[in-house]
């Protein structure tokens, strides 16, 4: 048998009277299969934390003057949080898929008289305002827009 | 007919009486080409080990009784091709469920689950023979046509880590049947099952996984229907602070 699950789950209200062999865990979860990706899924949250701080410093150092802005952007260049950049980046891209791939049959099959539309319409419609977003977000970055 | 080929199933075995927990017994059996998993075990239970015990019924995918972990994943035991898989097959009782006797799997705490859902249909006020039939469209019907398919086999329950987890985790199959009824044109029960959804332990536990879909036999999509449930209970929710409620209590 394979690790226990928590030892009341799927217990009926009241035990019967015949004694029971504790639940066990599906064998794969929570790194083997399909129950990988779900993990990995879920444990990115732990990675965008860590922007979530990055941010706040970047946000930080812009408020203490152009030296402190300076001396993150050369912190930034060392290629540990170039990696860590990197990694994040690729985290994004992994939420975003697994996210649109699921979102569509999330949705109800109307709200009042209103139907959404059909799945894959949806699916496209996702990708084109992802593609959309990071382009605006390129061009403002490269001083494009303002 | 060819000569038989041999294979072998680690079967969990657990007696209750015995032993102190679920242990693993290997049986090396001849089998047939167009073999199932479960014609492998009734040969067990017929030919070599009568005390093997283990649940099934209507042999094509219909009954739902037979549900099992064959190497680690939750299956139908009479959908399942012997041919799929190598010389030697693991045989285990359902993830995520007591175990009464070697492949037996306690039931009582799902069907408490399907029950809390109401999954029948609610009306405010039956109709009555001489108002006729309550008609529906087409269009109608494929609203919730898929989620009906279900054959709570708990296949989806032994797949979903919440289910591992949080004991009171309503689970794929009940949600899936609730909300089944909540988009049925017939029905008027919405406002009470999305109550029991908005509580805890039910929809919102969701994470997501989408384990219950891909394992779905029928291929139900519990998860679709859970996700669904969440948005139709949120603006419930939301209209019943503005608009009187209506339909069934």
């Amino acid at each position: 048998m394979t690790r226990p699950a928590h030892p009341h789950a799927m217990q009926p209200r009241r035990p019967g009277r015949t004694r029971t062999a504790p639940p066990a865990l599906p064998d794969r979860f929570p790194f083997a299969g399909r129950y990988l990706a779900y993990t990995l899924f879920d444990l990115t949250g732990l990675l965008y934390l860590a922007v979530g701080f990055l941010v706040l410093r970047a946000v930080w150092a812009l408020g203490n003057g152009p030296e402190a802005w300076q001396a993150l952007r050369e912190q930034f260049a060392n290629p540990l949080y170039v990696t860590f950049h990197v990694l994040a980046l690729v985290s994004v891209c992994f939420v975003a898929v697994r996210f649109f791939r699921l979102f569509p049959k999330a949705q109800p099959p109307r709200i009042g008289p209103a139907k959404p539309p059909p799945g894959p319409v949806i699916h496209v419609m996702l990708y084109v305002v992802w593609l959309g977003v990071t382009l605006v977000m390129v061009t403002i970055l490269a001083g494009g827009l303002f | 007919m060819s000569p038989a080929a041999k294979k072998t199933l680690v079967v969990t075995r657990f007696d209750p009486d015995r032993d102190e927990a679920p242990r693993a017994q290997r049986y090396e059996i001849p089998v047939q080409e167009d073999w199932m998993v479960l014609d492998a075990l009734n040969f067990i239970k017929d030919e070599v080990d009568g005390t093997l015990s283990h649940r099934w019924s209507c042999r094509m995918a219909v009954c739902g009784s037979c549900g099992m972990m064959v190497n680690g994943e939750p299956r139908l035991t009479c959908k399942d091709s012997l041919r799929q898989y190598g010389d030697t097959i693991s045989v285990a009782p359902l993830a995520n469920f007591p175990v009464v006797r070697d492949l037996v799997i306690e039931m009582d705490g799902f069907m408490q689950k399907l029950e809390s859902v109401k999954p029948w249909i609610l009306r405010a006020k039956e109709l009555a023979v001489e108002e006729g039939p309550m008609r529906q469209s087409p269009a109608e019907l494929e609203e919730f046509k898929q989620f009906s398919m279900c054959i709570n086999c708990m296949l989806c329950y032994a797949a979903c880590p919440v289910v591992s987890n949080e004991p009171d985790f309503l689970g794929p199959a009940a949600i899936a049947l609730g909300h089944r009824y909540n988009v049925d044109s017939r029905d008027e029960g919405a406002g009470v099952r999305n109550e029991i959804f908005r509580a805890e332990g039910t929809v919102f536990s969701c994470s997501y996984a989408n384990e219950c879909s891909e394992v779905c036999p029928k291929h139900v999509d519990p998860a679709a229907a859970v996700n669904q449930a969440k948005f139709n209970a949120v603006i419930d929710w939301a209209t019943g602070l503005v608009l009187p409620r209506g339909g069934a209590k």
